[in-house]
């Protein structure tokens, strides 16, 4: 994993000091509410419905055992004992008070964390493979061009007050579990015939009110070339995005406007002008790659005769590994997902007990290395096989090995109206109720993989668009109704959902979830995922048992 | 008047303007004056024919490009920041140093905090007229905040991945 | 019925209007008939508390169990806490009036918050 050196941990102490002096010119008066909004969401720090939230940076996903443990101390101490994870890999305390926040600050950055352009109209966080370094599918390890994203876009001086948000994700595996195509900027890295790797560069996908799937601007670009060609984005973003409307500012807007064509055009005029003075030297390429090199991984069988054992006397466990464990680059090794999405529990929300348990599993058993993914759980890249029956009966007495990655009951939920003060609707709930009707660990495996994400508002937090099935809270005259849309996709498929008719109220979602599940089961053909056969059947059959029940 | 915040050698310092912001619908000022980019285009070489010292300001939805040729007659180029949260004008600012090589004053106006200050510095501003009655004193510690940064910009700083090299 | 709400600026604590205070339960909320022009002038003074309070603004009320309670789902909300932790926020505590909150129903939102929207 990246170290931070002297010069990254005084960044973050001089951002801690900013903050301080800010925080202490808001309380004493000097500076109104309005002045201070505007500071304390540059740090990540909103006020919402019962208290103030802080949302701390992960850079793309990846923690070590002692931050994992400070997030679940800062939880404990200042919080009410647990943290929640975002779908942009971050995490969120719900129940923070403003005159704790520098302290928090302080206490993050001790562990090399912090709130740095988690809000703002700015470059978020940049989210990549949790697998990255753990699966054989990967060209390269995304995690390197990341973390000089991470450097790059920190207090960038020219992109720190964009037309809006600006979110960019890298995938080096043709399985994508980033969402990269729904991003304002996606980029797969991709290795040439001749051997060379480049990115093939997506621009202007995004969710939100009109959701768009991001179109290809340009199939390889050598990867040393990659600063450069993104300072050219988003320069041509930053001075011909709209301005006068904020749902027209996202480049989605810009680029649908422009054509892809056009805009590409208009990128590549300004990086030929650009030049490569703002790309890394191959010493800082190498200095980062040097950070994530392969730790020691021991030469191990394929077959495990601890984990075979295990696999054939318990079939708690045997279902635990058949769900949530994928296959390592190294024989003998699993990556292992820690799903947060326990059956009537809030998806993405970890107690600090629980953090503490798997920053020890990582520590003991999983070389210190932690991820967080974009659909809210948990992994441990580097697991040996013969040590995963301790690793799930550890996981198991934290209430954490949920058996159920990518299944119907593991579901993207924003915090909604429970906590959000931009919200129309729950989400939570919603979520819990779906759950609970897939309780039944055979029917949830017997439906098989079935992404549903579930948003509070247009904007889209929760991911509605490219959920296999999509669920959007809305306010109608007071009440929290439901849009359900079918047929979406964030991965390599990517898809914006249809929708499937009029919104529903807040008690007949999860009925009509289910009815759309069996819909599915009766149509589905060999091997069909849920989307799949939406596209071949198309939305009728779906329609018409849901409203059917609805009358 | 506004407070002008000069930046020379890293110092910032409060100076006296000796520039005068003239809006299009006002009658012309005696001396060196700041004029909207329409103003310029009309009235620039008959001032310039005068002697007087000219400053073009530019709205943040105007491009540098529109200068490219006049920029060796311009004492100064003024950028507007109608809100601070409209972010055009360190595009145009950077271009002027990097790109048009501009030697003479960058100067901020409109809606100019002092919390932007360790943005400004970067692209090339080298004065500013706070919106927020900040003080010179408050405006360096401001310009002060980052012992390093992490990119190359148009303030010739050591980017943090060329100090590593030491 | 009305009553006056916001934030409390160094915690973020929801809080009501009492009798030129602010207290933190909804229960011991000052409240005012709609055409009172009372609430309007404890609105104007609580917006000029900001070292104190942020957000200020009036909530309409309907009648729930003899009780009164915000007419809107989103202040029940901030009124109680989230529905997924029923011991956080200021629901744990239990009593009459918080239980005629959960059980109150629907209806539109609070014309105080549309017109904060409108403002910002």
């Amino acid at each position: 994993m990246y170290q931070y050196d002297t010069i990254d941990k005084e960044m973050l102490a001089d951002r801690s000091a900013e903050f301080r002096g800010q925080v202490a010119r808001r309380l004493s008066g000097e500076l109104t509410e309005d002045q201070f909004k505007r500071l304390r969401l540059m740090n990540g720090l909103y006020l919402q419905l019962h208290a103030y939230m802080l949302r701390v940076a992960i850079p793309y996903g990846s923690l070590n055992p002692t931050q994992l443990r400070k997030l679940a101390w800062i939880g404990r101490t200042y919080d009410k004992g647990y943290g929640h994870f975002t779908t942009r890999t971050n995490l969120q305390f719900h129940w923070i008070k403003l005159k704790d926040a520098p302290d928090i600050l302080d206490h993050l950055a001790s562990v090399d964390m912090h709130a740095i352009q988690t809000s703002g109209n700015c470059i978020r966080n940049t989210t990549t493979d949790p697998y990255a370094g753990a699966t054989a599918e990967e060209v390269d390890d995304p995690r390197v061009w990341a973390e000089a994203i991470r450097q790059w876009s920190t207090f960038h001086p020219e992109f720190s007050f964009l037309p809006r948000k600006f979110k960019i994700a890298i995938t080096a595996a043709p399985k994508d579990r980033t969402a990269a195509r729904v991003h304002d900027i996606g980029l797969v890295l991709k290795r040439a015939r001749d051997g060379a790797l480049g990115f093939e560069v997506i621009v202007g996908g995004g969710m939100g009110r009109t959701p768009h799937i991001g179109p290809t601007i340009r199939e390889f670009l050598p990867v040393n070339r990659l600063l450069s060609y993104l300072e050219a984005i988003l320069r041509v973003y930053n001075r011909h995005g709209r301005r006068d409307n904020i749902y027209k500012a996202r480049i989605k807007i810009l680029v649908a406007a422009l054509g892809k064509e056009e805009f590409a055009k208009q990128v590549e005029a300004e990086w030929a002008k650009i030049g490569d003075s703002v790309d890394l030297p191959d010493t800082e390429l190498a200095r980062i790659r040097g950070a994530f090199a392969p730790l020691g991984f021991e030469t191990l069988p394929d077959r495990s005769e601890a984990f075979e054992t295990a696999k054939a006397s318990n079939p708690a466990f045997a279902r635990f590994v058949r769900n949530n464990v994928k296959p390592h680059k190294k024989s003998g090794y699993g990556i292992v997902e820690i799903s947060l999405k326990a059956i009537g529990e809030t998806p993405g929300d970890a107690t600090s007990d629980q953090m503490d348990v798997v920053a020890d599993l990582a520590e003991r058993y999983g070389q210190n290395d932690i991820r967080v993914t974009h659909e809210q759980n948990l992994v441990l890249p580097h697991v040996k096989l013969d040590d995963l029956p301790e690793v799930w009966a550890g996981l198991a007495a934290a209430g954490l090995a949920t058996p159920n990655i990518n299944l119907v009951s593991d579901i993207i939920a924003c915090p909604g109206l429970d906590y959000c003060a931009l919200a129309n609707a729950r989400a939570i709930p919603i979520a819990q109720h779906i759950a609970e009707k897939f309780r039944d660990q055979d029917r949830a495996e017997q439906v098989g993989e079935l992404k549903i994400k579930i948003s509070g508002c247009i904007n889209a937090c929760g991911h509605h668009h490219v959920g296999h099935i999509g669920i959007l809270g809305v306010d109608k005259k007071g009440e929290e109704f439901y849009q359900l849309t079918l047929g979406g996709s964030g991965a390599e498929d990517a898809a914006v959902g249809s929708m499937l008719g009029p919104a529903l109220p807040y008690d007949k979602v999860a009925d009509a979830v289910d009815t759309l599940v069996d819909v599915y089961l009766r149509e589905r053909q060999d091997g069909e995922r849920f989307p799949d056969t939406f596209r071949r059947t198309g939305v009728a059959p779906f329609k018409e048992a849901v409203y059917a029940d609805a009358h | 008047m506004p407070t002008l915040i000069e930046l020379h050698e890293g110092i910032a310092k409060t100076v006296p303007d000796a520039f005068t912001h003239v809006a299009d619908d006002e009658d012309m000022a005696t001396g060196d004056v700041i004029l909207s980019l329409a103003r310029f285009q009309s009235d620039g070489d008959r001032l310039l024919s005068e002697g007087r010292r000219i400053g073009v300001r530019l709205k943040s939805d105007e491009e540098v490009e529109a200068l490219a040729y006049d920029l060796p007659r311009l004492t100064l180029v003024a950028l507007e920041f109608p809100k601070h949260l409209d972010g055009r004008s360190y595009t145009n600012a950077r271009l002027l140093r990097e790109r048009f090589k501009f030697a003479g004053q960058i100067r901020a106006v409109g809606d100019v905090l002092r919390e932007q200050a360790p943005w400004m510095v970067r692209v090339g501003f080298d004065a500013y007229e706070p919106a927020d009655d900040a003080s010179a004193n408050e405006w360096q510690a401001a310009l002060n905040r980052y012992r390093h940064v992490y990119q190359r910009a148009a303030d010739g700083r050591v980017p943090a991945f060329a100090e590593r090299e030491g | 019925m009305k009553a006056l709400t916001a934030n409390r600026l160094t915690d973020g604590e929801v809080v009501f209007w009492k009798d030129g205070r602010w207290v933190e339960r909804f229960a011991d909320a000052q409240l005012w008939a709609v055409d009172d022009p009372a609430a309007v002038e404890a609105e104007a003074l609580g917006k000029g508390q900001g070292t104190t309070v942020v957000d200020v603004y009036l909530i309409d009320l309907v009648e729930s169990e003899g009780l009164w309670a915000p007419l809107s789902y989103r202040e029940r909300i901030r009124a109680l806490g989230p529905t997924n932790h029923p011991h956080h926020g200021k629901q744990a505590e239990g009593g009459a009036v918080v239980e005629a909150l959960q059980h109150a129903s629907g209806a539109a939102r609070s014309t105080g918050r549309v017109n904060l929207i409108k403002r910002k």
